[in-house]
């Protein structure tokens, strides 16, 4: 992908990313990793010992990866993945079944000394409109990813 | 025979803000990054380390306690790591706090790879009373 040059704006809006939590989905995000063993995310009666649900909960990095690849999408990776930041506050539990929507949207642009800070508000919910995290991005934009007129 | 768990029964008043943890080493395969891809339906996410969950890791070797939940994660992207090329993280205690009564604990981690590349930084808030998800959203 060549290098996208374009400028950013408080108020800008993020593309929103939906995705849909699967058992599968979670057991493969957990297994990826070596975590094989029952736990709260992947088994049942875990879930009930550790955290008292009747069912399994997704792990918030889970949510975490998705904030990152909506920011990755926004900004390219080839910005995102060298200077992007995200900080997400787990209000709810995500759940197997539950499709979970992320939306951003763009607080301030300010200078530093290699480009442009660009700071975003995040927000997730889920199918229900229940608000299952919050938090904060963030990407240093370099110079070279920036039109003449924003340097 | 059956292996002895000699980890230390945490206690949150003693556990000290700034202890490092030995160092954790890991290879990371293209097994790994392709079964992490599939997991977040993303064929081009480019952090599987987030799966690692490697800023606990060491704490979970050296203690053991009631289980936690995540409270908050922030996540930095440095450069992307490389299947083929072993891990090096560093993790510590970066913080604990007490809110409405509820234990947390922060724990903090830098991902190196075999080269020196920097490769992420990850912080965890963790509620040290997990049961609290199951008392405050139900089944």
């Amino acid at each position: 992908m060549g290098r996208v040059i374009r400028n950013y704006e408080e108020g800008d809006e993020i593309t929103p990313l939906v995705k849909e939590l699967t058992q599968e989905a979670i057991n493969l995000f957990e297994g990826s990793a070596g975590n094989t063993g029952p736990s709260q995310f992947t088994d049942e009666h875990a879930a009930k010992e550790v955290l008292g649900t009747e069912g399994t909960v997704a792990s918030g990095r889970m949510s975490l990866t998705f904030a990152i690849e909506m920011l990755r999408r926004h900004f390219s990776p080839e910005v995102f993945n060298h200077t992007g930041t995200v900080d997400l506050r787990f209000l709810r539990p995500v759940r197997p079944g539950d499709t979970i929507t992320f939306t951003g949207k763009v607080t301030g642009v300010s200078r530093e000394a290699n480009g442009n800070r660009v700071s975003v508000d995040l927000e997730v919910k889920n199918q229900k409109g229940d608000t299952t995290g919050i938090g904060q991005g963030s990407a240093i934009v370099p110079n070279a990813f920036l039109p003449p007129e924003d340097l | 025979m059956a292996e002895v768990d000699d980890r230390i029964e945490l206690d949150w008043d003693a556990l000290e803000v700034g202890e490092t943890f030995d160092k954790f080493e890991y290879l990371l395969t293209q097994e790994m990054i392709d079964t992490y891809r599939k997991g977040v339906m993303d064929p081009e996410a480019s952090f599987p380390t987030i799966a690692h969950k490697v800023d606990v890791r060491q704490y979970n070797d050296k203690y053991t306690d009631a289980g936690s939940v995540n409270a908050r994660c922030a996540f930095h992207c440095y450069n992307p790591p490389v299947a083929g090329k072993r891990l090096i993280v560093t993790a510590w205690i970066a913080d604990k706090y007490l809110r409405r009564g509820k234990n947390y604990i922060v724990t903090e981690a830098v991902s190196v790879d075999e080269d020196g590349r920097l490769i992420d930084r990850v912080i965890t808030h963790e509620l040290k009373q997990p049961s609290e998800v199951g008392k405050k959203w139900g089944g």
